[in-house]
């Protein structure tokens, strides 16, 4: 492997993408189109050398997450072990086929927090997004999980089909119990890249959106934390992406390749390395992949003279190469971007071509197309 | 919402204080979310433990450094953690 440069600041979160299975089929889902051609997945005993040796580095959030996690027959004994070494688990899931059983299972395995997502705050708009029957379900879920005494997530991505409930989802989230409420504008990668056009919300929506969670915020205060995530295509700037590259998470993939971003994997000539060859540390310390954006080595105008790179180290880089072919190139939703016209184009295609185009759901029919 | 002087203080279940050796620091780790802490705010959560109240915390910890004068700074971190809900009062 190269050499590196300055000794990095280790890993602080370790996303654990323990497969790509999932019997939802949202069609933001942020998995790689061609999800379906990553058969192999890590054994149990490559994810316990995976979450030792990540560990050991320094990572202490640690997310199960996939596709669906609970898929995974060893997620109990994951989470047990990762327990024992002292990491704070969360569990990312959608809540489907997980029973009061399991909830309670997984509590004695030391599993500290439970992420739920919805996808509407109506039984037919949740299910028809999820391409799955699985509403009251995730309902009777997210009960039994404050029944256990878990602090709960709930998530619901925002994009054009669901975004006019947000009161409707956050009056839900009151009854639900949650403690914090993740609302995420969709992020155009993977299958939500695919169906941008039909999946981008207007002006109008996320302006009534925003002032919508702030009401709530506001008066939910102290009771239940609202997190609102604003979309980077109406910003003007770019989001700090991953805390800066290489910095503080660390993504597995179902088939043991470590990214430093869950989208790195598109990413050409790249070579993310593998955890089945290599050991975390030489791939968070001297890989090509986790070296290549760190410091400010790398950057092209306008980026490299910026007084606000520190902030924002140019944005997103698998965003830039989606919308720009070129993943060194400043992310395009910043308005300093020579190319943010390709952000405002886009805009201005959903708004007008949305209709046209059927949504394409996140299943492996459509995946072995990709 | 603000501080009671008459109530005792804890950690709220939300969040858990742990010691990190590979950063070198104590850490406040809730869903999904990692604070660093400074040595100060470490040294003060560590005697939330649900029995002392205000001036517990203050005397613990004007002990344990020999100094004095270190109400109004512990006042205002507890604030913020009250504010943050890092920690609770119950009655």
């Amino acid at each position: 492997m190269a050499g590196s440069l300055k000794a990095p600041s280790p890993p602080r979160w370790l996303l654990a993408e323990l497969t790509y299975s999932c019997p939802l089929q949202c069609p933001y889902c942020s998995n790689p189109l061609d999800y379906a051609d990553f058969k192999e997945e890590l054994s149990t005993d490559d994810w316990k050398r995976v979450l030792k040796q990540s560990r050991e580095m320094g990572a202490v959030q640690l997310g199960f997450s996939g596709g669906e996690p609970l898929v995974r027959k060893d997620l109990v004994e994951l989470v047990d072990y990762s327990h024992e070494l002292g990491y704070y688990t969360n569990l990312i899931t959608s809540g489907y086929n997980m029973d009061e059983a399991k909830i309670i299972e997984l509590k004695e395995a030391g599993l500290d927090h439970i992420q739920i997502s919805l996808q509407a705050s109506s039984k037919e708009l949740n299910d028809f997004i999820a391409g799955t029957e699985s509403f009251e379900h995730k309902k009777v879920v997210a009960k039994l999980i404050k029944k256990h005494g878990y602090p709960m997530v709930l998530c619901v991505v925002l994009h054009r089909q669901n975004i006019h409930q947000m009161k409707d989802i956050l009056e839900m989230a009151i009854e639900l119990g949650a403690d914090f409420v993740e609302l995420a504008n969709t992020q155009y990668y993977g299958w939500a890249h695919h169906n941008r056009d039909q999946l981008m919300p207007t002006q109008e929506q996320l302006t009534t959106a925003e002032a919508i969670a702030n009401e709530y915020q506001a008066s939910q205060k102290g009771k239940m934390k609202i997190y609102y995530i604003v979309p980077d295509f109406f910003e003007g700037r770019p989001k700090a992406c991953m805390n800066g590259w290489g910095t503080t998470f660390l993504t597995i993939a179902p088939d043991g390749l470590a990214l430093p971003c869950h989208s790195a994997r598109q990413l050409p000539n790249f070579d993310c390395p593998s955890v089945r060859n290599h050991s975390i540390s030489e791939i968070w310390n001297q890989s090509k992949a986790f070296n290549y954006f760190r410091g400010d080595d790398w950057m092209q105008e306008p980026c490299r003279s910026c007084p606000e790179k520190g902030k924002d180290f140019g944005g997103c880089h698998c965003q830039a190469f989606l919308l720009t072919g070129d993943a060194t190139n400043a992310d395009p939703v910043c308005d300093l971007s020579p190319l943010h016209h390709v952000v405002t184009d886009a805009i201005e295609q959903a708004a007008t071509s949305a209709a046209e185009k059927p949504l394409v759901f996140r299943n492996s029919k459509n995946s072995k197309v990709f | 919402m603000s501080l009671q002087i008459d109530t005792a203080i804890h950690l709220s279940p939300t969040y858990r204080l742990q010691w990190e050796k590979a950063q070198d620091m104590f850490v406040l780790l809730y869903p999904e979310g990692l604070i660093e802490l400074n040595q100060s705010s470490a040294e003060i959560l560590q005697v939330c433990d649900g029995k002392n109240k205000l001036a517990d915390i203050v005397s613990v910890l004007e002990q344990k450094f020999s100094t004095s004068g270190l109400e109004s700074d512990i006042t205002h971190f507890l604030n913020t953690a009250l504010e943050n809900g890092w920690i609770t009062q119950s009655t």
